[in-house]
């Protein structure tokens, strides 16, 4: 069982996202903006994070700015955002291993990718086992 | 051919002796020609009879004869006086011709009609004359097609109608360029944007005058195109930015040798307006893509077979529905907010019964007051006037404070909705004991798309149009919108509608 920390502001999307991924057996980790996913994620390091980028407070790519150096986030990072310009974002966060999934986004699509990056080797050489520690 | 169908020439002068006196040419020189020739005749025969006299005496002439011969010769002498008298007075007027024409030959600008002979030498000077005349009719018309929509021409006819003052009012510049590329006019907005009064710019080179290098090279290039060229240019005037748009025209005709004519237009305020335009579009589809999302991917959770249970299922139904809401409130909101800005949102005045409208508002929110138990009273003073107005956009503006107020106040809180009369105005207070807004908020909360960062109230749902449409319609009733607020114990808005507007003096009495 992974663990999978849920970054958005809309309420109804949370909810989708956090039913999906719920029902293929993670634990879901819920944040409503990016200082609360911050914290969370501080307190507790996760396997995925999968994070909107307009978010008040702290937008989704200062969030992923502040986690980069760090082991927080262990198997990847997919951004979701409705932004005009994802494919420039795309192409810039792909360099960094990261997905981008524009908004509106199929909750299949999401879960598949999920899966792959759970599935994928840790890239970390000797990383960590993937599951809460 | 006979010689009565022949042309009669002008005959001013008839008999020949008539012409003699006026000194017509040919007269007088026949005239003169025999009078010389008498009088020469007439002194040798009188000379040899002088000497033959002195040689032998009494062998010269008879005295009768030589009486005679003296007569002819002093008549012939007179008559050469006479005549020479008469030409002399011709040969002035041909003297001061031929001075005119010296002059005409050697560049001086002289008027024809110096050119013309006194009547007097006959034929030969109305020909002239006519000659002269038909030259000044060819001349004139010559002027006249050559005046035509040259610029310079245009701008002598503007000098002359009085046209330069409707140039000097235009909000652009307008300079005119010639091919020697130096200033040949600038209207009083030119004169302005380039620093110097218009007296001083005409006649200075134009790349002295224009300090941009693409303005210089468009004035060059212009000339071997067919196009307008367009250059913006920027500058920094102290903390002022203003950017100045210079559109080339080419020469009128195409002709590479005529005058460029140049418009220099203030495009800051068009920039701003892009730039809102940009910004609005941007908040747009965010703003739309927000509920697609919801709709789109609930609808897809009900396909899936593992979301097949009846909770799940209703509570995508819920979403998808709300979320539909929600669209076509924020497309109906955008179309409106887009009105009242653009200004082609017409009031559709009226009567308007003010104390119905806020009881029927006020009844259509009571479904809501009620799922939050929330009080929603309204108070309304004995007398209310009726106001002239528009009563579907003041029923929206009232609904959408109600709504926001309802909205932003917690469960089992307090709504209130207050109508206050004056003379000259009515007041709508809708008070609330919700989460208030905070001092930095308040002066954002009526922008489009703006909604506090705070989450009690990003956990509401709102299309961030609610109040900018409200103040849009107050203001279009010649009111306005204000706001009071203590974060954590309520908002208060006013609406001031006034009771007489500019557009109708007409007033409901109450």
């Amino acid at each position: 069982m992974s663990r999978i920390l849920v970054a958005e502001d809309d309420p109804h999307i949370l909810r989708l996202i956090s039913l999906w991924l719920t029902r293929q057996g993670h634990t879901v980790v819920e944040a409503r903006n990016g200082i609360a996913a911050r914290e969370l994620v501080q307190a507790e390091p996760v396997d995925v994070l999968v994070c909107d980028v307009n978010m008040p407070g702290l937008d989704g790519l200062s969030l992923i700015e502040g986690l980069r150096s760090t082991t927080h986030v262990r198997r990847g990072v997919v951004v979701l955002t409705n932004r005009w310009d994802h494919g420039d974002l795309r192409e810039r966060l792909a360099a960094e291993g990261i997905q981008v999934l524009p908004k509106p986004f199929s909750p299949t699509r999401l879960s598949e990718v999920v899966a792959a990056l759970l599935a994928a080797v840790p890239v970390e050489p000797g990383g960590r086992e993937p599951g809460p520690t | 051919m006979s010689a009565q169908e022949t042309p009669s020439s002008p005959r001013p002068v008839s008999g020949p002796l008539q012409r003699l006196w006026s000194g017509a040419l040919p007269e007088v020189l026949s005239a003169g020609c025999v009078a010389v020739l008498l009088a020469a005749v007439g002194a040798l025969y009188l000379l040899t009879d002088l000497a033959w006299e002195a040689a032998a005496p009494g062998r010269g002439l008879p005295d009768a004869l030589r009486w005679r011969w003296g007569l002819v010769t002093v008549g012939a002498v007179l008559l050469i006086a006479f005549l020479y008298r008469r030409l002399r007075r011709q040969a002035r007027p041909l003297a001061a011709v031929q001075r005119n024409l010296e002059q005409l030959a050697a560049g001086v600008e002289r008027d024809l009609a110096t050119l013309a002979l006194s009547d007097a030498l006959g034929q030969v000077a109305q020909g002239w004359n006519r000659l002269i005349g038909q030259l000044g009719e060819a001349q004139r018309q010559l002027r006249t097609l050559s005046a035509g929509p040259t610029p310079e021409n245009v701008l002598a006819r503007f000098e002359s109608a009085g046209f330069r003052r409707v140039l000097d009012r235009l909000p652009f510049g307008v300079l005119c360029v010639d091919a020697r590329h130096a200033l040949r006019y600038a209207n009083g907005a030119a004169a302005v944007w380039l620093g110097r009064p218009a007296g001083e710019l005409i006649g200075l080179p134009a790349a002295q005058v224009l300090d941009n290098e693409a303005v210089r090279q468009a004035l060059l290039a212009v000339r071997t195109r067919a196009s307008t060229l367009s250059v913006d240019h920027t500058q920094q005037d102290g903390e002022h930015e203003t950017t100045l748009r210079f559109r080339v025209l080419p020469p009128a005709d195409g002709a590479p040798g005529g005058d460029v004519l140049v418009t220099i237009e203030d495009i800051g305020a068009l920039r701003e307006t892009e730039r809102a335009r940009d910004h609005f579009l941007y908040h747009v589809t965010h703003e739309l893509r927000t509920p697609l999302t919801n709709i789109a991917a609930y609808a897809e959770t009900l396909t899936k077979p593992e979301f097949e249970d009846e909770q799940t299922r209703k509570e995508c139904y819920n979403v998808i529905v709300s979320e539909t809401r929600r669209l076509s409130r924020l497309v109906e909101d955008i179309l409106s907010i887009s009105q009242l800005e653009v200004g082609t949102a017409r009031l559709n005045p009226g009567e308007v019964d003010l104390a119905r409208l806020l009881r029927q508002m006020v009844q259509d929110n009571l479904g809501a007051a009620d799922d939050k138990q929330i009080d929603l009273t309204l108070t309304l003073p004995p007398k209310v006037p009726k106001l002239r107005g528009d009563k579907q956009k003041l029923s929206v503006l009232v609904n959408n404070l109600v709504g926001n107020a309802l909205k932003y106040t917690p469960r089992g809180g307090q709504v209130q909705v207050v109508l206050d009369v004056t003379e000259q105005a009515v007041r709508i207070v809708v008070r609330d004991n919700g989460i208030g807004i905070s001092p930095a908020d308040q002066a954002r909360v009526f922008e489009k798309f703006y909604r506090a960062a705070d989450d009690a109230v990003q956990s509401v749902t709102g299309t961030g149009l609610g109040l900018a449409i409200a103040r849009e319609v107050a203001r279009l009733h010649g009111g306005d919108i204000t706001l009071t607020s203590v974060p954590q114990q309520g908002s208060t808005f006013t609406v001031e509608l006034p009771l007489t507007t500019g557009e109708s003096a007409e007033v409901a009495r109450g």
